[in-house]
């Protein structure tokens, strides 16, 4: 299996190439960060820049987020999910097909850092990785955690790991998904009282600080003022109120709608830990179940939204 | 000042003595995180790197209701203004403050009173509590206090400070009200803690980070620092999230809100964040900070330029690493300083 | 002790459903008055905030209600605002909203009989739900006695 260094380098190589044929201007990827387990979003706009970029299990931020309406030229170092929120901005008409360049990443799973620093109460000072494990050390300690069994949760059920068929080149072995997810939990919920279901819905985002964070890490959240930011009318409090926090979840959800392609941005974003995606997962069955679509794996696909066939089911509909 | 010493198996009595003299806020689970909340004695620890959100709210809490009216005419105040809650402050005792966040909340008090104004919400909460400080042993890779003034053994707004001894305590007074409230504390014995804790100060210090050189930020003009090319490249992976803002043990902006039903209304303020576009835009629709690199330039800025001009030098930024550590695209306030320095 | 009578906010498309309440009130049909209107150019205009909103001002019920498939004024508004629905049904209910407060129906303006029928059922079913208390925004704490 290509090595993470080797796939690094490879990377650093295509943003060069492209940068000097003129293909971008600026190449969106990742290089390291200051603190261990983290890795920052990188603009590599020189060649020199270009030496900064990595590939590395901590890639958790979509870096999809940065293109819609971003004036020129971009190549976008992509994991499969990356390049899926990227091809729905395309067919959003949000980033225009020719001035995006896809380098695709054949992507292992991203682990969770939230879950392995709460398992590990010593500071860490320093993280080191390779294909199979990761090792964390501080003061007079050291401990490695196998990859696959700290990955992220949306990670072991991702549908496209390798963006072969969307990238305009992929980098890495093509890798291949775990499983699907079998929404197995939602069903086992739907079956339970609407007081249940509230409770736990509810409870998910009890600790919400109401940043937003989750939206602004979102790559399809472009709008120019989002609902939560309309004064006239003022559709939500500004208090930690529990049904204006709820609405605001209910509705960001609902706004990625066949859009969201599970890529954790929210997640990984969210100070608190929020188990956003649960929301989302909830419109994701659905959709798949009425409509057979999973979003950003074509150029010619149209969200289910934004079309329709006469002969659509409503049954609930008198 | 009085010094005492809590041995490990007084320690309980010592947070039951505090819980049945005060309200007692200290560093609990909540909810799987380690935050500053009103705690029992028994849930109490002593072993944690920082809480993961700042001791702020328990002051400046997310939303406060200030005051309240009501619109029953028959009555002969209707629809006037009345302030909330003010005398209902119970008395509070924080304990495990962090030396940095205790500086932190000194910061923000010099904000909501000083020679021009007085905030009584926070200065009835903020004046009337106990702040015990313990000492930080273990530094977390995030953690910079001494590069930004302070010190894991700090003192800055703190009435007494405890060091962790033999899975006890190592305690002292720092301020009159602090001497005065272990005083009354029963079972408390007196022991040497000040030598201990001086000299484990020196070992702590040794092993983080140096000064951070703000001179030239500090002498330098508000236009040329706002000038500076570095700001732009910072912003590209800027998301404007807020979360910096919100975790900040400093940051104090509020927006203030009117919610009303039939029966009357309240006036309420909320945290408020400089990320968000919402933040400085006008009636008109105008805004002056339209794009994400106004916005984060200004956090930055007050941080470490306006403060300091404000605060006699001292800087808005404590060194907690908070906002480093759960910055979703790593923006490293360590770096942006040294840019604006550069 | 006298029975619940819900409040319900209705979202009527102005091409179709609308009609047909005014045509059931020219005709002399009995239904219930337990809901108030508001006219929509079409029930694809509804954006889900509304419903929420709605719900969050403490309505004990939604009724949305818009032309036949294939009937739109627009030619294909209610296409879109049903695959919408679908997915806004399913996502409140799943997230523990009562079956029977969120009601949709199609119903033209030449059909007051069926509007009278639909009326007399969604108001059965969300009197059936009781009063909105989880969705509706907990009522404003005045504490009056600080006041007074």
């Amino acid at each position: 299996m290509m090595s993470l260094e080797e796939i690094s380098q490879k990377i650093q190589a295509s943003a060069k190439r492209l940068l000097a044929e003129g293909r971008a201007e600026v190449v969106i990827g990742y290089r390291r960060g200051t603190t261990p387990l983290t890795v920052a979003p990188h603009f590599a706009r020189t060649a020199e820049d270009c030496d900064q970029l990595v590939w590395s299990s901590f890639a958790k931020i979509n870096l999809a987020t940065y293109l819609p309406k971003y004036p020129g030229k971009v190549a976008l170092v992509a994991k499969g999910c990356d390049a899926r929120s990227a091809v729905g901005q395309v067919v959003e008409n949000q980033v225009l097909r020719e001035n995006l360049y896809i380098i695709g990443v054949a992507c292992n799973g991203m682990v969770d850092v939230e879950r392995i620093l709460a398992g590990e109460p010593r500071p860490a000072f320093e993280a080191t990785e390779d294909q199979a494990t990761i090792k964390l050390s501080g003061e007079g300690w050291i401990t490695s955690l196998a990859r696959e069994e700290v990955l992220r949760r949306n990670c072991r059920v991702c549908v496209s790991r390798t963006p072969s068929a969307t990238a305009d080149e992929v980098i890495g072995d093509q890798t291949e998904p775990l499983s699907a997810d079998d929404f197995a939990d939602l069903k086992e919920l739907a079956g339970r009282s609407p007081a249940d279901k509230l409770a736990y819905f509810k409870g998910l985002v009890k600790e919400c600080l109401r940043c937003y964070a989750c939206r602004n890490a979102c790559p399809l959240c472009y709008c120019p003022v989002c609902f939560v930011d309309e004064t006239r009318p003022q559709w939500l409090g500004k208090s930690q109120d529990e049904m204006d926090t709820f609405t605001f979840h209910v509705l960001r959800a609902f706004h990625c709608a066949g859009r969201c392609t599970s890529c954790g941005a929210c997640e990984t974003a969210c100070p608190m830990d929020i188990k956003l995606r649960e929301f989302n997962r909830v419109l994701e069955s659905e959709v798949q179940k009425d409509w057979q679509y999973t979003p950003g794996l074509t150029w010619d696909q149209k969200p289910p939204l934004t079309t329709y066939r006469p002969d659509d089911e409503a049954e609930f509909i008198k | 000042m009085a010094e005492y010493i809590v041995k490990e198996n007084a320690l309980r009595a010592f947070f039951q003595a505090l819980a049945q003299e005060r309200r007692l806020l200290a560093p609990v689970r909540v909810g799987g995180k380690l935050q500053m909340a009103e705690a029992r004695p028994e849930e109490v620890t002593l072993d944690y790197g920082n809480t993961h959100q700042s001791p702020k709210s328990a002051f400046f809490p997310q939303t406060e209701r200030l005051m309240a009216f009501h619109k029953d005419t028959a009555q002969s105040d209707p629809f006037v203004y009345k302030p909330l809650g003010l005398d209902k402050i119970t008395p509070t005792v924080l304990f495990g403050l962090r030396p940095c966040d205790a500086q932190g909340l000194a910061i923000c008090d010099q904000v909501f009173q000083n020679d021009r104004f007085t905030d009584p919400y926070w200065k009835t909460k903020y004046e009337s509590s106990i702040k015990i400080g313990l000492a930080c042993d273990q530094p977390g890779p995030a953690c910079f206090c001494t590069a930004v003034g302070g010190s894991p053994y700090g003192e800055a707004g703190l009435d007494a400070l405890a060091a962790v001894k033999d899975a006890g305590l190592a305690l002292k007074a720092i301020t009159e009200a602090g001497a005065e409230f272990l005083k009354k504390l029963p079972g408390l014995e007196s022991g040497a803690a000040e030598s201990e804790l001086a000299e484990r100060r020196k070992a702590v210090e040794s092993k983080m980070p140096g000064p951070l050189d703000q001179a030239k930020v500090a002498a330098g003009a508000i236009l040329d620092i706002f000038n500076q090319p570095h700001w732009k490249d910072t912003a590209d992976r800027c998301l404007n999230c807020g979360t910096c803002t919100f975790v900040c043990p400093t940051c104090h902006c509020f927006d203030i809100q009117d919610e009303q039903n039939d029966k009357g209304g309240v006036r309420m303020r909320n945290w408020d964040t400089c990320m968000s576009w919402l933040y400085t835009v006008h009636g008109t629709g105008h805004n002056p900070r339209p794009t994400k690199t106004e916005r984060m330039r200004q956090r930055f800025l007050h941080k470490l330029k306006y403060i300091p001009l404000k605060q006699n030098g001292q800087s808005g930024c404590i060194g907690c690493g908070r906002c480093v550590t759960l910055c979703p695209v790593n923006i490293d306030i360590r770096e942006v300083a040294k840019q604006m320095n550069g | 002790m006298s029975q619940f009578e819900p409040k319900i906010v209705a979202f009527f498309c102005n091409w179709c459903t609308y009609g047909a309440a005014d045509l059931a009130g020219v005709s002399r049909l009995d239904y219930p008055p337990n809901f108030r209107v508001v006219r929509l150019p079409c029930t694809g205009r509804l954006n889900p905030k509304y419903i929420l909103e709605a719900f969050k001002l403490g309505a004990d019920g939604v009724w949305v209600s818009g032309c036949h498939p294939g009937d739109c004024h627009y030619i294909s508004g209610n296409y879109y605002a049903r695959r919408k629905f679908v997915l806004l049904h399913h996502m409140l209910e799943a997230i523990g909203l009562e079956p029977g407060r969120l009601n949709f129906s199609w119903i033209s303006s030449a059909e007051a009989t069926k509007f009278q029928e639909v009326a007399k059922d969604v108001v059965e079913k969300v009197r059936a739900c009781g009063p909105n208390i989880n969705f509706r925004k907990a009522e404003l704490e005045l504490g009056l006695s600080e006041v007074a």
